[in-house]
């Protein structure tokens, strides 16, 4: 009798957990053709310039050559750093022929704001503060049958870790908020140092910090774009797209280091995932 | 009253008569435990005192694993994986000189198409593809059928059930070993297309692409000794995926009179479900499909491997093993032993 017990509560047990992790997709079958849903294409761009520059921040001037990478890559909603207000902003949607509806954050207690580009005319745009500073987020639809879609334009700071960490940790806990069924990516310049040979010195804890926000990032989204290869110069990675785990499956993520000008010292990163 | 009294008696002859006749060892002999439908009535009272019928599930499992190590199906498995190794690695040289030309195959651990795609890895991962649909199950399905119908084809079975051990525990026992023929089964496969792939095409990092087969859903990389790891989890994966099928054949191996019948009908329920879930027409059916939810052991070669996904579809599959032998136990706890 105790083993019919047993097997009873093993294939409870079972059922339990197979309710309890619920797939976000359904299975494709070996050899069998995928179901293939909608593709969406996100690019991130931190269009500002090197630190030795006067003003670091994205020059009114770069715009269009800004709006000439967007426009030859199609995506379908862009996370843009480093503007420097609303103004900016204006000027982009109109070298973007009206294409693409937009919105800037607040400055919060920095001189620079993020942007969020969408196709979708009707998408809702959000803003969220941390740290201080502000990022924003834009709510659309890739079609009106297709599960929302959340895209957050972040900006961590460049010079403190510990910043960047706290930063980091509201971002994500805000994105982990959204209603459940929608689609929440976050993309932006999060300046993390992971490599721990970029460590010049042995009094900061740098690198630990950057790890543990980085690993507390990974905990929840993926990182898209980890194969593409470095996003800006001095072979760093520090721009990112985050997304779901399972709910989508990457296609592409590609660093356009042709695009830029000036001295930018950031290159687009695109990525394209099936919904 | 007296058709049960009639049974024991019977049960009493056919042991005693067992007892003077057969070549069973001597513990065999010295047993004389009655069972009517998997109840115990009688044990003679020099049982208690003989260390010997002392069965526990660990003698039984060292019986069942000394049985099937003895059977020819158990070799003649592993040679015909062999085989298949060796036919798939001459499959790839022909493929790759047919359309690269003569020179590739002089080289053919650099050439195939491109240096770092095509290694030892990438064969090892096509081979255990291929194989784990529809080779793999035939041995599982033919091993786990034969478990209760072999012997009962074999006359052993009653003799068997005579034995002071409840008929759960035999049935629990095969089964625990047709779970390790299962997992040796997979792991000696996994093993040797490793060992072949290093020795005739090299190694190298394992690069994804979904491609006509769909092997996994988007293009990635894992890198060497990564992929090395997530074959190790496919041999635990592929070996819980499969107990799914030596369920059922367990299952049929109960309600049918022989093995050969309970391996087809099992064969027969996998292709069916196989082949139509791979049919578009029925594409919404196939969530209903045990061969679906079977398919998630191959999850693990996803450069993330979907931890929600695979613990779901493995719950699921662990719903029907255990549901299937619950099933099964059942059956063959109550069921009338004529043979």
């Amino acid at each position: 009798m105790w083993a019919k017990i047993l097997l009873t509560a093993l294939c409870l047990l079972m059922i339990g957990t197979a309710v309890r992790f619920d797939p976000s997709r359904q299975r494709s079958l070996l050899a069998a053709k995928p179901s293939d849903g909608p593709r969406l294409r996100l690019m991130t761009w931190n269009i500002g310039y090197a630190e030795l520059e006067d003003d670091s921040r994205a020059h009114t001037k770069d715009l269009k050559t800004v709006a000439d990478t967007i426009l030859s890559n199609d995506p379908d909603a862009i996370a843009l750093q480093e503007l420097t207000g609303p103004e900016q902003l204006k000027v982009l949607l109109g070298y973007l022929h009206g294409r693409y509806s937009g919105a800037v954050a607040p400055p919060g207690n920095s001189d620079r704001v993020d942007a969020v580009l969408v196709k979708d005319g009707k998408a809702h745009f959000e803003n969220l503060a941390a740290d201080g500073k502000y990022a924003i987020a834009a709510s659309f639809h890739l079609r009106p049958q297709s599960p929302g879609v959340v895209l957050v334009s972040a900006h961590a700071d460049a010079f403190s870790a510990t910043r960047r960490r706290v930063f980091t940790g509201e971002v994500v806990d805000w994105a982990r908020g959204r209603p459940g069924g929608s689609i929440v990516l976050i993309g932006g310049d999060f300046n993390f140092a992971l490599d721990a040979k970029d460590e010049s010195h042995f009094y900061s804890d740098n690198v630990k910090h950057d790890s543990e926000a980085y690993s507390y990032v990974l905990k929840y989204f993926r990182d898209l774009g980890r194969e593409a290869g470095y996003t800006a110069i001095n072979d760093r990675r520090i721009d990112y797209i985050f997304g779901p785990p399972e709910t989508v499956l990457l296609r592409r993520a590609e660093v356009l280091q042709s695009a830029g000008t000036g001295q930018m010292d950031h290159w687009p990163l695109l990525v394209e995932v099936t919904l | 009253m007296s058709a049960i009294r009639a049974v024991i008696l019977c049960q009493a002859n056919l042991v005693a008569t067992h007892r003077e006749s057969c070549g069973c060892p001597s513990y065999f002999k010295r047993e004389l435990g009655v069972i009517v439908r998997g109840r115990q009535f009688t044990s003679l009272p020099e049982q208690s005192q003989d260390p010997y019928v002392r069965f526990t599930m660990i003698t039984q499992l060292k019986l069942e694993f000394l049985k099937l190590i003895r059977s020819r199906s158990f070799f003649l498995s592993f040679i015909a994986l062999t085989i298949f190794v060796a036919l798939m690695l001459w499959g790839f040289y022909s493929y790759a000189e047919r359309k690269a030309g003569e020179q590739v195959t002089a080289q053919f651990k650099y050439t195939y198409e491109s240096k770092s795609y095509f290694n030892g890895l990438t064969f090892a991962l096509y081979s255990v593809m291929f194989s784990f649909s529809l080779l793999i199950p035939i041995f599982v399905a033919m091993t786990a059928g034969a478990q209760i119908a072999g012997e009962r084809q074999a006359g052993t079975l009653r003799m068997m059930c005579v034995r002071p051990v409840s008929r759960v525990s035999l049935f629990l026992s095969k089964f625990l070993v047709v779970a390790f023929y299962t997992y040796l089964l997979v792991t000696f496969f996994i093993g040797l297309n490793l060992l072949v792939g290093l020795c005739f095409v090299g190694w190298g990092d394992l690069q994804l692409y979904p491609g006509a087969l769909n092997l996994v859903d988007e293009p990635g990389k894992l890198l060497r000794d990564e992929a090395l790891l997530r074959f190790v989890y496919a041999s635990l994966s592929g070996t819980w995926a499969l107990l799914v099928i030596a369920a059922i054949a367990m299952l049929f191996s109960v309600l049918f009179e022989n093995p050969a019948m309970a391996t087809v009908a099992t064969l027969a329920v996998y292709l069916v479900f196989h082949i139509i879930g791979r049919i578009e027409f029925f594409e919404h059916l196939r969530p209903y499909f045990f061969t679906t939810d079977m398919d998630f052991w191959r999850d693990v070669f996803k450069p993330q491997i979907p931890w929600q996904s695979f613990q779901h579809y493995g719950a699921v599959c662990g719903a029907y093993i255990f549901g299937t032998l619950l099933v099964a136990t059942a059956i063959f706890d109550r069921k009338d032993i004529t043979s």
